[in-house]
């Protein structure tokens, strides 16, 4: 008979062993998963801040994960050398092929990702959500080869750019009016330089001045003809959202409204004489001397005259920014949702020696740890929690902003995005965010005069202006742009031939006399008609298979 | 005794205006300040700041004066030890270069080599046909040539073009320099190294001018062949990885982080900096080699 005694006994000695077994067992475990492991990898865009993993993050993925990255980056064209590596047969283990996936695919060099996936990378899975179809390949191939990492996923735009700028002096003057129209936005231009037609020193004000300068032409000439009749941007195309059919966005006939309103513009003498002539060195001179009132075009493109104007103090000169339209029914689409737009990501390769830990790898940096680790850095060294928040020090911040390569490379922040990841405004589970991009940073980067025409204007943000994405709905397709085009398909002669005609006939249009521009127009349409029509039904096809694809289209 | 001092009476006739001097120096002049003015311009730029420079209107003088440009690039820290590589593939691949030219060349201007007429027509193939891109890489490969530092010195270390001017040259030498030094009892060797060789350093000059500008210059070999070993890194390399960097950081998908925008200096005042980077060693050096460079291209020519 036993003894409740001896049963003590035997139970101690039964957990003792259990215990020595799982230990071990985890020690194992333990032991297989972070075993010291190099991985290559080749990136299609450079990042001379690599710093070998020496860095902060770096040291810590090593020690956590027990993975060395060994990548190389793209310098100059990463084309040649992607078709380098399809061609050698020796891949990286890692690659990140931008535009050049189907050359990796087609030289059978990808591995496809679906059952690593759902065996072994629950944070992958769990980012990506309902959006899962989204990351395969093609219709014909949907299997899944890259995991996206150049777009983030639930990225909440806080200060979504309009293209109708004006400077905040000419605002100001005028007491703010509010930009709705572009009768609006002429009004403020007009009203400016009759009252100033010349700068403080003497140089004439410039009313309105374009930017045509090569491919430069699309973003400042023809795509604020979408901008302003309430479409959204698919590059050269517009699809009707309820047949999925394309065509060239210039021949929707709000367009031609658009563009008569430049050739009036110029008519009346406001648009800048060299719009179509100047380079982009010489339009960011101009800008940066202060004199041009209104402009049509993307922040990001005119950032280095702006600098250049807030370095010399010259606050009043840089720019508002509103969704002007042609028609008050009109919706400035800036803030249309497209959803994830799948596309370009990291891959796998077949020469990987153990494809498990590198898809844990990219698991490990898709979880909310990794991607804390990623945008924010060590906690205690480069972000501290309190009250529940995390806080940048100042000491730290300060050398981020002032020493910004130096600050990358010791900390290693920002280098490690090669996983999939949340965008701006995402929250995690301690109602943070993800990344270091929210409402109070940008708010701090505001200017005092810009903060001042914002109040005066009743909002936070140029981005309140806009109207909100949830006024609109969102894009199945997600963007035309965003979807990859074979290598043999005859789509890829569109640019070239489609901007031969616009590049011709749009200056012209708008130059004329505006009793030719009727003519001009319809000259540019028909050429387009006989010309590209044949583009128009292969980029329907490819929106429909991606809409197939992504299982929205039966 | 006094010699009277003879007063020399300068005839005194009116020079006629030379119009094809005054001609020359103007055409000159406009030929100084059209190749000169560029050169100042991104010197100019190089030392102006940022923000200025987009402005516009900088032409020989920096209008703001500053020194941060240069420090933006040296901020990254593989630069000394890349420098360290292109200093040494410069300096070996030229040696080694030369060494190997001078002696294909010697060989193939000897009228009793047998081979001679068929070895010089296989090298002028690889004048015009290279074997292109991708079966360059499959044979660095298969060498074993990737991740080396050998890669950088042995693909291009016999260059026919190379060959033919030092070939050219020793073929305008006295043929019986070589039979005498033959009669006195000098090897083959002894002749091409006694002989040949001191003769020819106007073409040597030459070939080892445009081999250094060619080594200190490349990049591309490096991001072929060695892009994933930094210790064999090229200065050229990084530069262009800063240059990059700076490009695409002022692109519109990577415009997130405010705060790196704001900090960034234009690109256009890095890649004047990085001219004048990579420029310098070539202008220091340029000087001492220049005169033999001059009669080693003319030699070379007229006798080819």
């Amino acid at each position: 008979m036993k003894t409740p005694k001896n049963r003590w006994n035997r139970l101690i000695a039964v957990g003792c062993i259990a215990t020595v077994g799982i230990t071990s067992i985890m020690a194992l475990a333990q032991n297989s998963a972070t075993t010291p492991i190099t991985f290559t990898a080749f990136a299609s865009d450079p990042n001379a801040n690599w710093n070998n993993m020496q860095d902060d993050v770096g040291k810590f993925l090593t020690q956590k994960t027990g993975v060395t990255l060994k990548p190389e980056f793209a310098v100059g064209d990463p084309i040649a050398k992607i078709n380098l590596i399809a061609a050698s047969g020796q891949y990286p283990d890692f690659i990140v092929p931008k535009g050049q996936q189907g050359v990796l695919v087609d030289a059978g060099a990808m591995l496809d990702l679906t059952d690593l996936i759902n065996k072994y990378a629950p944070n992958i899975k769990k980012v990506i959500g309902k959006q899962f179809d989204r990351m395969r390949f093609t219709l014909k191939d949907p299997k899944i080869y890259f995991i996206p990492n150049l777009d983030s996923i639930g990225q909440i735009d806080f200060d979504t750019d309009a293209w109708y700028k004006l400077q905040l002096g000419a605002l100001k003057e005028q007491k703010y009016p509010r930009i709705k129209s572009l009768q609006d936005y002429e009004k403020v231009i007009t009203t400016y330089v009759k009252k100033h037609p010349t700068t403080s020193d003497g140089k004439p004000t410039v009313g309105l001045s374009l930017l045509a300068d090569d491919w430069r032409f699309v973003i400042s000439v023809t795509n604020p003809g979408f901008w302003a009749t309430g479409a959204s941007d698919d590059g050269e195309w517009y699809i009707d959202p309820t047949t999925y059919e394309a065509k060239v966005h210039l021949t929707r006939p709000e367009e031609r409204e658009y563009f008569r309103w430049l050739n009036h513009m110029n008519d009346i003498g406001l648009l800048d004489k060299e719009s179509f002539t100047q380079k982009y060195d010489q339009y960011l001179a101009k800008i940066a001397s202060g004199r041009v009132v209104g402009l049509i075009d993307a922040s990001w493109e005119i950032g280095q005259a702006v600098n250049s104007l807030k370095a010399a103090g010259k606050f009043e000169q840089t720019y508002g920014r509103f969704g002007a339209t042609l028609k008050p029914n009109m919706k400035a689409a800036y803030n249309q949702p497209t959803g994830f737009r799948g596309g370009w990501g990291i891959g796998i390769t077949t020469s990987c020696k153990d494809p498990v830990r590198a898809i844990k790898f990219l698991d490990y940096l898709a979880s909310p740890e990794g991607q804390v680790l990623n945008s924010w850095g060590i906690e205690g060294k480069h972000y501290n929690m309190v009250g529940g928040k995390r806080v940048i020090p100042e000491a730290v911040q300060k050398e981020k902003s002032n020493n910004n390569n130096a600050f990358a490379r010791a900390t290693g922040i920002g280098s490690y995005n090669w996983s999939i990841r949340y965008g701006d405004g995402v929250k995690d589970a301690t109602g943070n965010y993800y990344t270091t991009n929210f409402p109070d940073q940008i708010l701090a980067n505001y200017s005092d005069e810009e903060k001042s025409a914002l109040a005066a204007y009743n909002v936070k943000f140029w981005n309140d202006l806009l109207p909100k994405p949830s006024s609109f709905k969102a894009k199945p397709w997600a963007a035309a742009w965003s979807i990859p085009v074979a290598q043999d398909n005859p789509l890829n002669e569109f640019w070239n031939a489609e901007q031969d005609i616009t590049r011709k006939y749009i200056p012209q249009a708008i130059l004329a006399k505006p009793a030719d521009f009727d003519k001009i127009y319809d000259t540019l349409l028909a050429e387009l008609e006989t010309k590209i029509s044949k583009y128009s039904k292969l980029q329907t096809q490819l929106v429909q298979d991606r809409l197939k694809l992504w299982k929205i289209l039966k | 005794m006094k010699i009277n001092p003879v007063k020399i009476n300068p005839v005194k006739t009116k020079k006629p205006f030379d119009f094809f001097y005054a001609f020359n120096v103007v055409l000159l002049t406009l030929v100084l300040i059209v190749t000169l003015y560029p050169f100042l311009n991104v010197l100019a730029i190089a030392f102006n700041n940022s923000d200025d420079t987009v402005r516009g209107g900088i032409t020989v003088f920096p209008r703001v004066l500053t020194l941060e440009n240069f420090r933006t690039i040296f901020a990254f820290s593989n630069i000394p030890q890349a420098f360290l590589i292109s200093v040494l593939r410069t300096v070996s691949g030229t040696f080694l270069s030369v060494a190997a030219c001078s002696m294909v060349a010697f060989v193939l201007s000897r009228r009793d080599f047998q081979g001679r007429a068929f070895l010089s027509r296989f090298l002028a193939i690889t004048l015009f046909i290279s074997g292109g891109l991708i079966p360059g890489f499959l044979l660095m490969r298969d060498l074993h040539l990737m991740n080396t530092f050998l890669v950088y010195i042995i693909p291009g270390m016999v260059n026919a073009f190379n060959i033919f001017m030092i070939r050219s040259y020793i073929d305008g030498l006295p043929y019986e320099l070589q039979e005498s030094a033959k009669i006195d009892g000098a090897n083959d060797f002894t002749i091409y190294w006694r002989v040949i060789l001191p003769l020819c350093a106007p073409v040597l000059a030459t070939v080892a001018l445009f081999v250094a500008v060619g080594q200190w210059n490349s990049w591309f070999d490096t991001y072929l062949y060695n892009g994933s070993n930094q210790s064999l890194s090229t200065l050229q390399f990084e530069l262009m990885k800063i240059l990059q960097s700076t490009q695409i950081g002022r692109d519109a998908a990577y415009g997130n982080d405010i705060a790196k925008q704001m900090q960034q200096i234009s690109p256009d005042s890095i890649k004047m900096a990085i001219t004048i980077v990579t420029i310098t060693p070539i202008l220091v050096v340029y000087p001492f080699l220049q005169r033999y460079f001059v009669k080693g291209m003319t030699l070379g020519s007229v006798k080819g």
